[in-house]
């Protein structure tokens, strides 16, 4: 079995008045039900030339209801360019220029997922695929 | 406004050849500009081993009502965490009953939520078998009725 280790911490100085937000959380991931450590990844990074929403990850590639683990950045560095993400057909919001996110996935039933870019000059993107 | 950053970093020295190592930063702006999110909401909710049906957790309300929207155009971000400690128990997340993920003891997930108002569009929870109490935390920075 394999150890990886995610790890996010979220910390502000101001965003509550008089009260500092400093949290962190990190979590070695197992496979689905069990203290065993995921042992497959897959990584890559893409450039689009055109907008509209095409397949970035393909649910037949993981087991489906495991705990699977998906990162994605979005590498743009201009403010107003963002990615939409989705899940088979329903979106889960806007990826701004810098922002990334780590989410688990089930995948199984067609639940893809998709980016849209919202613009056609060479957005790019990186992405990880933690799975059973 | 405010300075708000998310770190992430992912690190393994043997899920793969080679050593993995991602790390990333990013200071979490308003949507198009670098103007920082200036709303935060942080919230823990405790289920009953009798909560096995479908919960909201996280609602998009309609715009004008009370506590405001979120919307699709804007650069919300939701994290969620189950910190629970029991190995086989986990919440099935889903939003408009479409399943994202299973979250299992002490996993966590970080992302942006553009609820789109055309359909219902609320972060909703499923802990159809945790065999003991299950504890999510989970935390709103968003723009929350912004024009």
């Amino acid at each position: 079995m394999a150890t990886t280790t995610a790890s996010i911490s979220i910390a502000s100085p101001d965003i509550i008045s008089g009260m500092g937000l400093n949290y962190s959380k990190s979590k070695v991931l197992c496979k689905a039900g069990v203290c065993t450590g995921l042992e497959k990844i897959q990584s890559g990074t893409r450039e689009y030339l055109a907008t509209g929403a095409v397949e970035l990850l393909d649910e037949s590639v993981v087991t489906t209801d495991g705990a699977n683990k998906v990162y994605i950045k979005n590498l743009s560095t201009d403010a107003t360019e963002y990615f939409e993400i989705a899940i088979q057909s329903e979106v889960l919001g806007r990826l701004w220029a810098g922002d990334w996110m780590f989410i688990p996935w089930s995948a199984g039933g067609s639940n893809n997922i998709t980016v849209n870019p919202s613009v056609a000059t060479s957005m790019k993107l990186e992405y990880v695929v933690v799975h059973e | 406004m405010a300075t708000t950053t998310a770190s992430f970093t992912l690190s393994s020295s043997d899920i793969a050849a080679s050593p993995v190592n991602v790390s990333t930063s990013s200071t979490l702006y308003k949507a198009g500009v670098t103007t920082g999110l200036e709303q935060c909401d942080i919230a823990r909710r405790i289920l009953l081993t009798s909560e096995t049906s479908i919960l909201d957790l996280i609602s998009a309300q309609t715009a004008g009502a009370t506590g405001g929207a979120y919307t699709i155009d804007k650069a919300n971000k939701v994290y969620i965490c189950n910190s629970s400690t029991s190995d086989t128990d986990f919440v099935l997340i889903t939003i408009n009953a479409e399943p994202i993920g299973r979250l299992y003891a002490g996993d966590w997930m970080f992302f942006p939520w553009g609820p789109d108002h055309a359909t219902n569009s609320d972060i909703r929870i499923t802990a159809a078998s945790q065999t003991s109490t299950v504890t999510i935390d989970y935390m709103v920075i968003g723009q929350r009725n912004e024009a």
